[in-house]
């Protein structure tokens, strides 16, 4: 935190799925924004802030929920936060085309604490369809500030900061939430359960209605919290025993009378909602969801995706490398001429440089990558691919977003691991995280791209990288399948989801989108992959000045070669990019560049040096092998488990193994 | 008395009443929390295969065949 900013304020966003949480943060931080993670939660913690008058508003966004029961991580942190960071305001996002669905969400945390406004957001659509909103009707019954808002609208900003403003330094706004009352049965029970919490002279941060309430919803980790310091044994015998005569799930009547109450309150205040009626998404979804077409839409647009990636990059990498190649040349000829010790210039032009060029190169096909998912995932569509395949993923005992993060592998395997967040079964979550590096990320798509385009036709090219994909996608699914046999499967929930209105994508949501996911690889990996190209320069120029098989490299390559040469047809010159692309897979083109180029270009000395079984041996043992550093990193730190993160690192070895010797032997048999 | 029908045979564009969930606590809980529970009326968007989708408080949700069949409803004219 800046220091020179004394008085600094903390302000907390909460809200559903979608109601543009982000896109109002976005706005009012602007670039002063970071992503973390919460200590200890793989739970994205995203912090920014603005200054207004010299005092310092910072702004937490915390991640989309439906509700602030105990069912997963992201509502657990975001009640912990709320009572225990004790924030100047918490401010829930609502979206106006959806009033009690989003107000929902309000209700809960008005029981909660009592510094709390209402922004209804996305008023421009509600104004289109024709609904009128009266937001003073609503503060006289919920008897907190609401106000009205859009993020496409400039000047919403402006009012929202004022307001976030002078709730803090004056009494113009009434910070009084309603208490809401349920039916007199609940209430009683209410009462009685409060009476039992005071006279335990329980105490905690939680307000003691809210304890009672959660206590009656059977709220686990209230109650194992509770139950750790106090005797509630006479309590729960009680409620227990009331549940079973009524045949009531506590928890949902609780949340039907929230329902009902809310139903009231917005039917008095909000004119114009029609209900059932077939909006505009639900005729695009006749289309895009249809149990003919979705399939073969699919497909299109995913194979669009892919083209599009790999065509639209592959001018500007090529740009990138002539930059840099003539740029390393300049560089090299003037240590020369300043006559630098051959080692240092070898350092810079071989070690450095070549390190910074690995890194750029593969900049613009993950920007590139992820505006594209930004786009469908801004526009709907995402969230419908991920229904879509749900039958197919549920075949392989997985649920559809389980897709979504193996998507995202194919640009960065880490960007992949972390989208494996909204997964919420744990067995799912766990065998997708440690399968997800099967998947050839961008940099494995330059090595089989270029390898690929030298050793076959076109048309072959295209088929063999087709079936490496379908291969590699293939390891995921049957892993998953063998992981099943071993973990104990918890009973998975069954698919809930909501699905997002179509929108036409925006382009600051695509920015920012965009930018949080390509930071993640640019940042994270970059690092790794600079390291890495430092250590390839250092173990292969070591003794200086020796040729390539003395130098340590070298030797490491040839012993591992009496291993894999005959099994997998890896020669020791083979095997070293390969040794080297473990920490990063972006040295693996490198490696070859710098082993490979002696005595002619380097298409026509790889020509010259493999075979037809060793080329593809090599592609195939590098599509698979191994999570990079960074990878193995994301691994455990979602995991929180060495055991896992080993797992993570040998399973692909070995699998890769198995099947590359199969391949090889039987194509050395036959060709 | 109307029969009670389950909501995977329920026709598209067809509004039921919610009568009755009998699934695990979990989805229940969770369903509850999106506004479907009994009492709830909900109109069916999409039933051919894969999930049910239905529109309840002008939203749409998805729910797996294996969920909508435990859904039991009644249909309204
Ligand atoms: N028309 C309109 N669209 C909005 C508004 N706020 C957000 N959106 C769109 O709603 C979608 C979800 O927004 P986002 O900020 O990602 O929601 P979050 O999930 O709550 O963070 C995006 O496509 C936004 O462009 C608004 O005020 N008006
Ligand atoms: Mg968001």
């Amino acid at each position: 935190m800046q220091n020179d900013h004394i008085i600094e304020h903390k302000i907390v966003f909460l809200g559903n799925p979608n109601v543009g949480k982000s896109s109002l943060f976005n706005l009012l931080t602007g670039s002063h924004q970071h992503v973390g993670n919460w200590p200890g939660k793989t739970i994205e913690k995203k912090e920014g802030h603005f200054i207004l008058s010299d005092e310092f508003f910072s702004l937490i966004d915390l991640p989309g929920t439906y509700s602030l029961s105990a069912r997963s991580d992201e509502e657990i942190v975001t009640r912990k936060f709320i009572t225990e960071e004790e924030p100047d305001l918490v401010c829930i996002i609502s979206d106006a085309t959806r009033l009690e669905r989003t107000l929902f969400l309000a209700l809960q945390t008005m029981e909660l604490t009592k510094k709390i406004a209402i922004f209804i957001n996305m008023t421009d659509l509600a104004e289109k369809i024709g609904l009128y909103i009266d937001n003073k009707k609503l503060e006289e019954q919920l008897g907190v500030p609401v106000l009205l808002v859009s993020a496409t609208d400039d000047n919403s900003v402006i009012r929202i900061k004022k307001f976030l403003y002078d709730a803090i330094h004056t009494d113009k706004y009434e910070f009084n939430p309603a208490m809401l009352l349920y039916s007199t049965k609940i209430e009683l029970m209410i009462q009685s359960i409060s009476r039992q919490i005071e006279y335990r002279s329980i105490c905690t941060e939680y307000p003691t209605r809210w304890l009672a309430v959660k206590i009656l919803e059977g709220d686990e980790s209230v109650i194992e919290t509770l139950e750790a310091e106090y005797d509630l044994t006479n309590v729960f015998d009680k409620i227990n025993k009331l549940a079973k005569s009524e045949k009531l799930d506590l928890n949902v009547e609780l949340s039907k009378s929230k329902y009902s109450i809310l139903h009231k309150i917005v039917a008095s205040s909000v004119t114009g909602f029609k209900d059932f009626q077939e909006s505009r998404s639900d005729k695009v979804d006749k289309i895009i969801l249809n149990k003919f077409w979705s399939y073969p839409i699919l497909i299109v647009i995913y194979a669009a995706f892919f083209l599009i990636t790999f065509y639209a990059s592959s001018p500007i990498i090529n740009g990138i490398d002539l930059g840099i190649s003539q740029f390393s040349f300049i560089v090299e000829n003037w240590l020369i001429n300043i006559n630098s010790p051959a080692i240092l210039t070898s350092l810079i032009v071989n070690g450095i440089i070549a390190g910074i060029a690995a890194v750029l190169l593969f900049i613009p096909i993950i920007v590139i990558f992820y505006s594209l998912i930004a786009i469908m995932e801004d526009s709907g569509y995402l969230a419908r691919s991920a229904f879509i395949m749900d039958r197919v993923m549920s075949k392989f005992g997985l649920q559809g977003t389980a897709f979504l993060s193996m998507v995202m592998g194919f640009g960065c395997n880490v960007a992949g691991i972390m989208a494996t967040r909204t997964i919420k079964n744990e067995k799912d979550r766990i065998s997708m995280i440690i399968t997800n590096s099967f998947l050839p990320c961008a940099a494995r798509l330059g090595v089989i791209a270029f390898l690929t385009g030298i050793f076959f036709e076109p048309w072959l090219a295209a088929l063999l990288m087709l079936t490496l994909y379908g291969f590699s996608i293939f390891l995921v699914l049957a892993s998953s399948l063998l992981f099943g046999l071993f973990f104990k499967k918890n009973d998975p929930l069954p698919l809930i989801m909501e699905l997002p209105e179509y929108r036409r994508p925006r382009l600051r949501n695509i920015y920012y989108l965009t930018w949080t996911r390509a930071g993640i690889f640019i940042k994270k990996a970059g690092t790794f992959i600079f390291i890495a190209s430092l250590f390839i320069w250092l173990m292969s120029s070591i003794p200086f000045g020796a040729p390539p098989e003395r130098t340590i490299a070298g030797y490491l390559g040839r012993g591992i070669s009496y291993v894999t040469e005959p099994l997998l047809g890896l020669d020791w010159k083979m095997v070293i990019p390969l040794l080297f692309g473990i920490p990063a897979k972006e040295a693996i083109i490198s490696a070859l560049g710098i082993l490979y180029s002696t005595g002619g270009s380097i298409i026509e000395v790889l020509k010259a040096s493999w075979s037809i079984p060793q080329a593809i041996s090599f592609l195939l043992f590098q599509l698979t092998y191994a999570p990079c550093f960074a990878a193995l990193a994301a691994i455990r730190s979602e995991t929180k488990s060495w055991k896992l993160t080993a797992l993570g690192f040998y399973y692909p070895i070995i699998v890769t193994i198995i099947f590359t010797t199969i391949v090889f032997q039987i194509l050395n048999f036959v060709m | 008395m109307k029969q009670l029908l389950l909501l995977i045979d329920i026709d598209e564009n067809k509004i039921v009443l919610v009568k009755e969930i009998s699934a695990g606590y979990k989805a229940q809980r969770f369903l509850a929390d999106l506004g479907i529970h009994e009492g709830e009326r909900i109109r069916v968007t999409k039933n051919d295969v894969g999930p049910v989708i239905v529109e309840v408080k002008g939203t749409r949700v998805a729910i797996g065949r294996g969920l909508a069949i435990k859904v039991k409803v009644l249909l309204e004219e």
